[in-house]
């Protein structure tokens, strides 16, 4: 999964030094549990302030502001240990490339499709998503007792700029992909805000890639497709 | 007991899985739920005039029972039930003596409350208060499901039977069933742990609320907790005892300002660590309640004592809290022993008074219990043998120095439990208590044996 934040939509301030001039990016290594559930008690923190520490170990502090009942306020600091990942590895943690995929497509309402999926992953642990360029997209589960379909019409098709590879396609051919239900759900469950935009590539057999698109927050999300 | 109404087995099974099928306790039996709309069908009810205790609680009063005993189940699997002419008090302590909870429901909070001392002889020729521990796993069962309790039960009954051994409870629900719970009891010395709350210099108090939203930034799985005050600020943080952890856990936080409690005195700056697991059970019955919580504490070492003092209830919860060890000087055995001296005055003074030591831990008697990590480099207590603990919670006292000796020998051994006692000799590795505070040298104690508690 890969997640890109504007900083100057939620941060009001925003101080780094990176590795180096050239290189001014740093790559932290943590637990997101740990980040989620301090993120979690500062619901309704007056301010918030996120540091790169070094306590006894590398750490992310997160210093909460909470309101209180005396005059001056709570205040909640949380010290979350981080891994500082050596320049020489950056590369393996590189944005990945948009695949040159077979199909494009915007996803149904995202609640819809993960109440779908909530009850086949109860029959099936796999399921194939299929998807044309004609704005039809297909959710299939298959066990020896029964074969279900879900069939979602007229989402529409995204336009990319470089339409050579799906011009040539028939509009009305499925591109498929079969893919474990369970990380289906997992991406699917997360979201908790309905995204300006969001779509799905699928190279055939390969891999799928959904992409949403938040006023400020752009998620990525690759389930490579099983065999 | 004939059953000619015939049960169906469908329905035996379900009342058979609500239950509880530890060794000494006993299920509630289907033939009674079917048959007890007239409980003189039942024979084998005992003739509720030789009973011990019989009091009876409406349906209100139920939920917040069956509160209580949630809370005291998340200390230990027994549970102490403990009559006396003030009320009823449940007790737990956990297996190894750092934890003790008791609730004392008063008998204004009953509808009906009948308790009677039996008329036993025992050696000091004084009355005897029924003595009965039971399976947490037998009672927590019964008071499993508040809402559904508060939703169908309209009285709740529960008494004694000394001769039978057997508590009852019963449930008056709904539609006229009544459910009766037969539990075996163990004979056992009533449980009570001392805790002169009146002699702690530092006293805070706060709403449940406000240690609700507390305790919340800290995870579910954070063992120990430390409340570090001073007169300015009051601090809670988490606690982390391994050095490797800290590499991987998250440390939290937290400053308030003193103008947030409700009443706020700090006779002496400290830091108290103790374990937060065992207090969530408070923490969730206190937020029930409307009244605020009390913490009274004193230096690390000291226990902590957290208490919820209602019109229909008085619930206490004492935690042992760790020693610091940079800052006790003395070696372990001397701080015990000007310990033992100090509470051989104060007992002294308080048979000098004529005061009877009675078995309620509001009174000011003088137990301070201790918990001590003994200081790396001297390990010479002595090797204790860490058998049950029983405080006898009735000891009349004639104002004898040598009865006072007997007593504080068995207080001692009290603060020696919590001592984690060592032997000289060697790491008793099969030992089943694992105490709040442990000593370890050097790395094979590490991987030899358990280090942190396990509750």
């Amino acid at each position: 999964m890969w997640c890109e934040l504007g900083q100057g939509n939620f941060f009001d301030e925003f101080q780094m030094e990176g590795v180096a001039a050239d290189h001014n990016e740093i790559y932290l290594e943590l637990t997101p549990e740990n980040l989620s559930r301090a993120l979690k008690t500062a619901q309704n923190a007056k301010t918030v302030k996120i540091k790169l520490t070094n306590k006894h170990c590398p750490c992310l502090t997160v210093a909460v502001e909470l309101p209180s009942l005396s005059s001056s306020s709570r205040i909640v600091t949380h010290d979350i240990p981080v891994g500082v990942i050596p320049r020489k590895l950056w590369t393996d943690f590189r944005e990945p490339t948009v695949p040159d995929f077979d199909v494009s497509i915007y996803l149904p309402v995202l609640k819809t499709m993960k109440s779908v999926v909530e009850r086949m992953k109860n029959i099936s642990n796999h399921v194939v998503i299929e998807a044309n360029l004609k704005g039809e997209m297909n959710l299939k589960i298959e066990t020896d007792l029964v074969c279900i379909t879900t069939h979602f019409k007229d989402l529409g098709n995204p336009l990319w700029a470089s339409e050579d590879a799906s011009q040539d396609r028939d509009s009305e051919n499925m591109a498929e992909a079969r893919i474990d239900i369970k990380k289906l759900l997992q991406f699917l469950a997360g979201q908790q805000v309905n995204p300006t935009k969001a779509l799905c590539n699928i190279v055939h057999n390969r891999i799928v890639h959904f992409i949403l698109l938040h006023e400020d927050v752009s998620l990525q999300y690759f389930i490579p497709a099983l065999s | 007991m004939a059953g000619s109404l015939g049960v169906g087995p469908a329905r035996k099974e379900r009342e058979a899985q609500g239950a509880s099928e530890h060794a000494r306790g006993v299920v509630a039996r289907a033939e009674e739920v079917f048959l007890g709309r007239d409980p003189g069908l039942c024979s084998e009810i005992p003739d509720r005039t030789l009973e011990k205790m019989n009091c009876e609680m409406g349906g209100h009063q139920v939920k917040v029972f069956g509160r209580a005993i949630h809370a005291l189940a998340r200390i230990s699997e027994e549970l102490w039930l403990d009559p006396t002419e003030r009320g009823l008090a449940l007790r737990s302590v956990n297996s190894c003596r750092s934890a003790y909870a008791s609730v004392l429901f008063p008998t204004s909070f009953f509808q009906l409350y009948q308790w009677s001392a039996t008329l036993q002889i025992c050696d000091s020729n004084m009355p005897l208060h029924l003595k009965c521990k039971l399976g947490m796993k037998s009672v927590l069962p019964i008071f499993r499901c508040l809402n559904i309790l508060e939703r169908n039960v309209e009285k709740c009954s529960i008494f004694t039977s000394a001769n039978t051994c057997r508590v009852i409870f019963q449930l008056f629900c709904k539609h006229g069933i009544i459910k009766t719970h037969n539990l075996s009891f163990q004979e056992s010395e009533p449980l009570q742990a001392v805790f002169a709350k009146n002699m702690c210099p530092n006293i805070l108090k706060v709403q449940s609320r406000l240690l609700a939203d507390i305790m919340i930034h800290f995870p579910l799985s954070q063992e120990e907790i430390t409340l570090a005050v001073t007169p300015m600020k009051v601090c809670f943080k988490s606690y982390i005892e391994d050095e490797i952890d800290f590499a991987k856990c998250m440390y939290t936080e937290m400053h308030l300002d003193p103008d947030e409690f409700d009443y706020f005195q700090i006779g002496v700056d400290t830091e108290v660590t103790f374990c937060l697991k065992e207090l969530r059970g408070l923490l969730a019955f206190s937020e029930a309640t409307i009244a605020p919580v009390s913490i009274y504490f004193d230096l690390s070492g000291k226990p902590v004592a957290f208490s919820i003092d209602e019109m229909v209830l008085e619930a206490t919860f004492v935690l042992a809290t760790l020693a610091d060890v940079q800052s006790s000087r003395s070696s372990p055995s001397s701080l015990c022993l000007s310990q033992r001296l100090k509470r051989s005055d104060l007992m002294k003074s308080k048979a000098d008074a004529g005061d009877d030591l009675t078995n309620t831990e509001k009174e000011s008697s003088t137990v301070r219990a201790a918990s001590k990590r003994p200081s790396r480099h001297e390990r010479q207590l002595d090797a204790t043998e860490l058998e049950s603990f029983y405080v006898p919670a009735v000891k009349r006292l004639d104002t004898h120095i040598a009865e006072a000796t007997e007593n504080y020998q068995v207080y001692s051994k009290f603060c020696s439990l919590f001592f984690g006692a060592v032997s000289p000799k060697q790491h008793d590795f099969n030992h089943p208590w694992i105490n709040l505070a442990t000593v370890s040298d050097s790395e094979e104690d590490v991987s030899n044996g358990p280090l942190s508690q396990v509750f």
